[in-house]
């Protein structure tokens, strides 16, 4: 199965797969707020999120996620479309958004713009 | 209207009052945008001898059509303004994500007018426009206004998604050296801007928002930039040495080349070369690339806290901190350097024009022109602790380094010694030696916007050469390569696309993806067309700011004195050899103001 695989070490932040992301799923709408992928900031590390369901017990089976001798908040990067985090949802409808890795065959506009080697298609 | 919002804020800091405009679409197919449009909506609005610290000067932020659309590079806020520094035009270029931001916000431009009674921080928070008080921001660091502002909304996630621009210590007590900030990058070419800010008591914007930018044909474009990309990919100063290293890696080019500067310029080759330059960086900081809005390049090195004089902040020294802050001062030590460029960015300084004060300092010291207990500082060539503690003497205006703080040039004119002021009417040389590069030489003499290099980067051809083999060393075919660069920088400003590229890409490359985000049918001839345009605009508001064309000279010391040692030893600037070809090819007269016809022909008549 065909998979995006993050390296947040990579990322710099730039931003361009949220751009790519919604340029592909509206031609010609540049909107980072409309993005399945979102890139978040903590301190100086940028982590790349791709949007997926939303689960109630992702949230009650909650980890803390520890990175190097950080340790966030696994809200930062959770993958859902929930109503306590403003993120995933498209603002006209309040509809979920939710990656479809480009439709079929998967060639993720997001991984084609990733300079920097943070995101990666990778078959497992 | 694609690439653009069409909505234009105009804010009134006096009244406390702001209005809702559309912009002016002949303004547009005429100036492009950014930088073009600011520096007209500029020479339109304030009369060009007015005082540009007084309530008659405006201060424009302009992101450029390209800017938000996904663009390669399409990053950059254009902050036009009268400079404080050199009374004539200034245009900062915002790297970071605020110009990208602000486009979301639902605008192009944001004209700041007036003054207000108190520090104000005008937020444009989701289509909600507010001038809020800010008083106690006020004598706060750049990085301590962002997180203090961000976590006054309340909202961690909101927070996340807000971008400010604000100015420091520095910009608030009027420095003219003083600079604006974004996420702890100081802009490109902002000396003598802070000041402007400060003088408005704005202290900070802030954006975030929530429109959508629209691209004329989405499909194009994307396969457009995607082309893009993987040709940026396939060059290596691109791909490798500017993602490695950022613009450091230049260091030891320059010096091989002799155009690092050394002490004020009065040398090129320094023996303590070893442990200078990108190879050192590592070992004094942990790099980690970052990059602005869309940029697959990502100059722009982080440093983390390996270091503990950082504290967990701060960026890595770009080749113009090294060059201005170190090496011009004698300083080759990274981890001082570092230092200094941090403190530049949380103070708010430019380091271009607070290095070269601080040299100019140096010079005036060590040649026994100015006494130690006359400045009441010491300045010793190659001393980090004198630099450290002049920079944040000057920037807080405290004791006696008030006078420092007014500039190299005021310095100079004090003492009487103008010959040590190695700059171009009123701003200091950004750090390349003019003598060994003859191209940049010429730039740095007629440049609209002082001797700063990103507004003509011949070194992309000269030394890099990357499109064309040239020898930094001859002047023939210089005037035109000049003028080429600087109008081609003026159309990349203009929408908004960082300098970077053009050291992976031919100007010709990024007119697909002009077009097809814009839905325009330009040639990359028109494009160069209103770029010279916008440099005749620029250059005739600046002749009536006073600006005599007999200032398009280098300081003596370039064009008399050969360099004494290393690689371009004996080498004199020629600029004045070059000089009337150049106003011939710009149809300027021999006295360099351009010929009323040349501006007809260019629109710009009547």
């Amino acid at each position: 199965m065909a998979r995006i695989k993050i390296d947040h070490t990579k990322c710099t932040g730039c931003r361009h797969c949220e751009i790519a992301c919604s340029l592909n799923h509206v031609a010609g709408a540049a909107n980072p707020r409309r993005a399945r992928i979102r890139v978040f900031r903590e301190g100086h590390t940028y982590f790349p999120t791709i949007a997926g369901p939303f689960v109630d017990a992702a949230c009650t089976s909650k980890n803390e996620l520890v990175v190097g001798d950080h340790t966030y908040n696994m809200c930062l990067v959770c993958r859902a479309s929930c109503p306590e985090k403003p993120f995933f949802i498209e603002a006209e409808t309040g509809f979920p958004l939710k990656c479809d890795f480009c439709g079929i065959p998967p060639s993720p506009s997001c991984v084609r713009w990733c300079n920097s080697g943070a995101l990666e298609l990778i078959e497992d | 209207m694609y690439g653009r919002t069409g909505r234009n804020l105009r804010v009134n800091l006096t009244e406390n009052d702001f209005t809702i405009e559309e912009s002016p679409a002949k303004f547009e197919e005429f100036f492009l945008g950014g930088r073009g449009l600011g520096v007209k909506v500029l020479s339109d609005e304030i009369e060009p001898g007015i005082d540009p610290l007084s309530i008659d000067n405006k201060i424009i932020f302009v992101s450029g059509p390209l800017v938000g659309t996904g663009a390669i590079t399409g990053a950059s806020c254009n902050v036009v303004t009268k400079s404080a520094l050199s009374g004539t035009i200034a245009c900062a270029k915002l790297r970071g994500h605020f110009g990208a931001e602000l486009k979301f916000a639902g605008f192009d431009m944001i004209i700041v007018e007036g003054k207000a009674d108190s520090p104000v921080i005008l937020s444009i928070m989701d289509d909600k426009i507010n001038i809020q008080p800010a008083l106690e921001y006020w004598g706060r660091t750049a990085s301590e206004t962002e997180e203090t502002f961000k976590k006054s909304l309340g909202d961690k996630w909101a927070g996340r998604e807000t971008y400010l621009v604000s100015i420091g210590p520095a910009g608030e007590k009027l420095l003219p050296l003083a600079n604006i900030i974004n996420d702890g990058f100081l802009s490109v070419g902002g000396a003598g801007i802070g000041a402007v800010m400060g003088s408005k008591n704005l202290k900070a914007i802030a954006v975030k928002g929530n429109h959508t930018v629209t691209v004329a044909d989405g499909n194009r474009f994307v396969q457009v930039v995607t082309t893009l990309i993987n040709k940026l990919n396939s060059a290596p100063l691109t791909s490798q040495s500017m993602s490695s290293w950022g613009s450091a890696f230049f260091v030891d080019l320059c010096h091989q080349k002799g155009i690092l500067p050394f002490k004020n310029f009065q040398g090129s080759h320094f023996a303590e070369i070893r442990g200078v330059g990108a190879g050192t960086m590592p070992g004094a900081f942990e790099l980690r690339s970052r990059g602005c809005f869309a940029c697959p390049i990502a100059c722009i090195k982080k440093t983390d806290v390996s270091n503990p004089l950082f504290k967990g902040k701060g960026m890595a020294p770009t080749y113009l901190a090294a060059g201005a802050l170190g090496y011009n001062c004698g300083i080759t030590d990274m981890t001082i350097i570092g230092m200094a460029n941090m403190l530049c960015a949380e103070m708010g300084l430019d380091p271009i024009a607070a290095g070269g004060t601080v040299a100019t300092a140096m010079e005036l010291v060590e040649k026994g022109i100015v006494s130690k207990d006359d400045l009441k500082l010491d300045l010793r060539f190659g001393h980090g602790d004198d630099l450290l503690q002049a920079l944040t003497l000057m920037a807080t205006k405290k004791g006696h380094a008030k006078r420092i703080g007014q500039g190299a040039k005021a310095l100079t004119d004090e003492y009487r010694e103008p010959k040590v002021f190695m700059g171009v009417r009123g701003i200091p040389l950004a750090p390349f030696d003019p003598r060994a590069i003859q191209g940049m030489g010429l730039h740095f003499a007629t440049s609209n916007y002082g001797p700063h290099h990103l507004y003509a980067y011949t070194f992309i051809e000269e030394i890099l050469n990357v499109h064309e083999n040239l020898d930094p060393w001859t002047i023939e075919g210089k005037p035109e390569l000049v003028k080429r660069y600087q109008d081609m920088t003026a159309v990349m400003d203009s929408l908004g696309l960082c300098n970077w590229p053009l050291m992976g890409l031919k100007f010709n490359n990024f007119v697909p993806m002009v077009n097809s985000c814009l839905g325009t049918g330009y040639k990359a001839e028109d494009l160069l067309a209103i770029g010279e345009r916008i440099w005749n605009i620029e250059r005739s508001f600046n002749l009536k700011t006073g600006l005599d064309p007999k200032y398009d000279v280098l300081p003596e010391r370039f064009t008399k004195e050969p360099i004494l040692d290393g690689p371009a030893e004996g080498q004199v600037s020629r600029v004045d050899e070059m000089l009337p070809e150049y106003y011939s090819l710009r149809g300027w007269n021999d006295e360099g103001r351009p010929d009323p016809d040349k501006l007809k022909d260019l629109g710009l008549g009547g």
